[in-house]
């Protein structure tokens, strides 16, 4: 696998967790501290079918989709909504959806003990890549993370754009109050957004032991790199999550790689540590993410344009 | 022996935990500022110890090498000279917290200054990020503490023989706590404690008397982030030596947010309630984890089972008992005395 390849594969997964953080800070306003361990809950679906049924992971996708939307349903209703309904602060909402990590990485953790007991196979630390083939020179899980992506992305645009259930969404998105009073359901925007947030993250974890190990602590790891992807992207703003997961994708892979060739190979484990200051950077210079800033009104680009 | 040993335990960890807990209800149950990234203060009393003093001695003794190796000769030729001159010893635990605290107020008020153009959620999400990065250099990094090896540190109490050392530690580390309550008592009671509540409540009120709030706000962190390394210091003179993994953001982020939402923000009452449940519980769990798995007969590492249940006790708190065991109480001065005497 080329490090392009990497990079882009990479991206496609960052991009997939971070639109499911995106879309549940719009609609609950809470940045959910589970995202990584949704994604490692998906990878464990994957394991379980293929070294109980022998299902390839590419094929156990769509139970991986449905479980996590479940999940996701799941935490909304049993933890958040009455959280909200009480009129708990957004730090306090935070808190709980740490505690939710928390019950998740002990959930998993256990689970991945259990698995190794009945399937007599190693389960705690596992990587997907002896099961990848190629297809016509490419590696499989380029093409299945491009087209996932891709399938994904068109689905989202029509439902949100299209479809009057997407414009209810986007109104209660940007006015709870005011997309109430016309009639919209907010409490419905809410779960369906919990639903796919899970569904994309658990299809997300599917994927990613292609490109990397993973051990149920995985989560709390990567859980930096998806709220880089969401913040310097901007948390309000499903483009910017788009947008934020290829930076941060590119800077930790691309990047780091190529710092490697002049530093040497030991800089490799900073990956986190570039995708921090990307992170940093962009919060001092624009704190609300670069889908906020008006490109428009920057001095140097009217310079440009006129 | 095993019950003195087990009540010890819980004596010490009652300690470290007062200790960090004190100084997060600084910051969250006063100030209002959510730091995620507690850890990050604990890991710097660690590296003041492991990192910093341990290469003033390197350099004392004329050590050379890698800190990993060379910590083990600074250790033994430490402890010997402490063990012939017990001074030598107070001394060096006296130079570990004071490095502790000054590294901690110098990493707290770094940390915190961004806090000055985000608002509250990206904040916290910013703070998590630089302690978990933070924790994870200090791991990958054998120059700093010893990455994955960890590096050693001396004995302080190495004049002390073998089985009476845990008794003079769980006495050293309550001491540290009482006189950390003690001080946290008084700051919190005075014009400052209750500038802190007012700007939890609300900023702008503050603003608008006069005050700076980013000021108050580096010197919060700066004070909590001090006390807190204190604990990480102490913690590595506990287990004789340091290693990254020891500084996990579960055991000194999440758990002392559980504490102190378990007694009660904002009171320093709360938190000593807190933490004293708290810890005897989850001591227990650890001593008694191979029975409780052998009575349910699980099938997993009972480690997982800390992790669910504790996870699942601060959803319960935040859903159930939100205010925590101890409700937070009025700060009484003395004119709000005089004004209730005057009423009844």
């Amino acid at each position: 696998m080329s490090v392009l390849e990497g990079t882009i594969i990479y991206s496609n997964l960052l991009v997939l967790l971070s639109i499911g953080l995106t879309m549940t800070y719009i609609t609950t306003a809470v940045p959910n501290f589970a995202q990584g361990s949704f994604a490692v809950f998906g990878s464990y679906i994957a394991l379980t079918l293929l070294r109980l049924y022998g299902i390839h992971p590419y094929a156990s996708l769509p139970v991986a989709f449905v479980l996590g939307g479940a999940l996701g349903v799941l935490i909304y209703t049993l933890v958040l909504k009455p959280l909200i309904s009480r009129g708990a602060e957004v730090v306090i909402l935070m808190i709980a959806t740490l505690a939710v990590d928390l019950i998740l990485l002990g959930v998993i953790g256990a689970y991945s003990g259990y698995l190794e007991v009945i399937s007599r196979k190693g389960a705690k630390k596992f990587i997907f890549t002896p099961y990848d083939f190629t297809i016509n020179g490419l590696s499989a899980i380029f093409v299945v993370s491009i087209v996932v992506i891709s399938i994904i992305l068109i689905a989202l645009y029509i439902l949100l754009f299209k479809t009057k259930f997407g414009v209810a969404m986007r109104a209660s998105m940007e006015n709870p109050p005011l997309a109430e009073i016309m009639g919209v359901n907010v409490e419905h925007t809410r779960l369906f957004s919990w639903l796919l947030s899970g569904a994309l993250a658990a299809v997300a974890g599917v994927l990613l032991p292609f490109r990397q190990e993973i051990v149920p602590s995985t989560g709390g790891i990567i859980i930096v790199s998806i709220f880089a992807s969401s913040i310097v992207g901007g948390l309000g703003s499903i483009f910017g999550a788009l947008l934020g997961g290829y930076i941060i994708g590119t800077s930790e892979s691309f990047i780091t790689f190529k710092l490697s060739t002049v530093f040497g190979s030991s800089i490799l484990v900073y990956s986190r540590v570039v995708s921090l200051i990307v992170l940093v950077i962009t919060l001092i210079l624009a704190p609300k993410g670069l889908a906020s800033v008006k490109w428009r009104n920057l001095k140097w680009v009217k310079n440009f344009l006129s | 022996m095993g019950q003195e040993f087990l009540i010890l335990n819980i004596i010490i960890w009652i300690g470290f935990y007062l200790i960090v807990c004190l100084s997060l209800n600084i910051e969250y149950g006063f100030g209002g500022i959510p730091n995620f990234g507690r850890a990050l203060a604990v890991l710097m009393g660690a590296i003041a110890v492991g990192g910093i003093v341990n290469r003033i001695l390197m350099i004392l003794f004329g050590i050379s090498g890698q800190i990993v190796d060379a910590s083990g000769a600074v250790k033994t030729t430490t402890n010997d000279i402490i063990s012939q001159n017990p001074v030598i010893g107070v001394i060096l635990l006296l130079v570990w917290l004071l490095v502790a605290a000054i590294l901690g107020a110098g990493t707290g008020a770094l940390f915190i200054l961004p806090s000055a153009k985000l608002s509250e959620d990206y904040l916290a999400i910013t703070l998590l990020a630089i302690s978990e990065v933070t924790f994870l250099v200090s791991y990958y990094n054998p120059e700093i503490i010893g990455g994955y090896y960890g590096v050693s540190v001396p004995n302080v109490l190495a004049f002390i023989p073998g089985e009476q050392r845990l008794f003079a530690f769980a006495f050293l580390i309550v001491s540290v706590a009482v006189f950390v309550y003690i001080l946290v008592n008084r700051m919190l009671n005075s014009p400052y404690g209750r500038l802190l509540k007012a700007m939890r409540e609300n900023e702008n009120v503050v603003k608008a008397y006069g005050k700076d709030i980013m000021k108050i706000r580096i010197k919060t962190v700066a004070v909590g982030s001090s006390i807190a390394a204190l604990a990480g210091a102490l913690y590595s003179m506990y287990s004789v030596n340091v290693i990254a993994t020891n500084f996990s953001r579960v055991e000194w982020t999440f758990y002392p947010f559980l504490m102190i939402l378990l007694g009660g923000l904002g009171n320093t009452k709360g938190v000593v309630v807190g933490v004293i449940s708290f810890v005897t519980a989850r001591i227990l769990l650890i001593t008694y984890k191979f029975e409780i798995v052998e009575v349910l007969n699980l099938p997993f590492d009972p480690v997982w089972l800390e992790y669910i249940l504790f996870g699942f006790v601060m959803l319960l708190i935040l859903i159930y008992k939100p205010e925590g065991l101890i409700k937070e109480k009025p700060i009484m001065t003395g004119p709000i005395k005089k004004l209730l005497k005057e009423k009844s």
